[in-house]
């Protein structure tokens, strides 16, 4: 039954999703706005710039690619939202990640289930990247 | 640039962002609070079943894999586990829901973080949910080929015996 308990259970559970979502992003939102005023970041950039073309992204992005794919998309948005992307690209990445991310984290949960992860894991990275190849040539 | 200039770009934009993260994330929340209260995912669990069995996929995996769409994938390997454990899903449920959802889970919650940030969310739905119904759909018709050869192979192999 839809109460007044319900609302409540759903803004607590909205609050949690943004902490949850804040504690990691913010660090990383903060560092890579440092990285951005160094060599650092124009170094990484320069050399994953080339692969990144592929998929109509900046190299910069390859923070968020290897973030999510090791970490999680909160970690991810940490990186996009420091770095002045656009519609497009953000749409692209966004799809990319979506697809493919956690990896730890999930193929632990997936195990569990009872199946063999390692077919999943190659069909996610797979999956992942050339959605970003194809995106960046039909968007 | 001073580090004073950079600490403020850095508080204000990664502020910035959690506003609009959190204007849509807590709305949605609520939301799918009253969609479990209302029981409406079995609702709708039912009326996908004959769609899920073009896939492939028995009635046992339909509750597993609408709850993963919506809620996650934590949430629908709960329910995996314990259907599995009740026998209500075969092990090519299991292999089949496992690939649909590692594909497309959390699907609106997800999204609307990305949308938060700029993306248009229906290709990137779109994108997710037609990926995992053809590579479901194509996993399915394979295994049913497959089954289909070891067949005869079986029997061939306890013919011995009779």
């Amino acid at each position: 039954m839809v109460n007044a308990q319900t609302v409540v259970r759903g803004i607590k559970n909205g609050l949690s999703v943004t902490w949850e979502l804040g504690k990691v992003m913010v660090p990383i939102y903060f560092v890579i706005t440092f990285l951005k005023y160094t060599p650092v970041l124009p170094w990484i950039a320069r050399q994953f710039a080339p692969v990144m073309q592929l998929m109509g992204l900046p190299g910069e992005a390859s923070l968020a690619l290897v973030f999510g794919f090791v970490m999680n998309i909160y970690a991810s948005i940490g990186v996009i939202a420091s770095l002045d992307m656009t519609v497009r690209q953000v749409t692209i990445i966004a799809s990319v990640l979506l697809i493919c991310h956690s990896l730890p984290v999930e193929t632990a949960i997936s195990k569990k289930t009872g199946v063999r992860v390692m077919p999943l894991l190659a069909l996610r990275l797979g999956l992942g990247l050339i959605v970003g190849i194809l995106l960046n040539l039909v968007i | 640039m001073p580090v004073l200039e950079i600490l403020k770009e850095a508080a204000l934009g990664s502020a910035s962002s959690i506003k609009s993260i959190m204007v849509i994330v807590i709305p949605f929340m609520v939301f799918v609070e009253i969609i479990k209260d209302l029981n409406l995912l079995d609702r709708a669990s039912g009326a996908m079943a004959p769609i899920l069995r073009v896939l492939g996929i028995s009635k046992g995996g339909a509750i597993p894999l609408m709850a993963g769409l919506v809620f996650g994938l934590s949430y629908g390997a709960g329910l995996i586990i314990q259907a599995a454990r009740e026998g209500r899903m075969t092990p090519r449920d299991l292999t089949l829901v496992n690939v649909f959802l590692v594909i497309c889970h959390s699907l609106f919650e997800d999204t609307l973080i990305f949308v938060a940030l700029g993306a248009v969310g229906w290709i990137i739905v779109v994108v997710r949910l037609v990926l995992a119904i053809v590579i479901t759909y194509a996993l399915a018709r394979y295994l049913t080929i497959r089954e289909k050869q070891a067949g005869p192979v079986q029997t061939a192999g306890s013919l011995p015996s009779n």
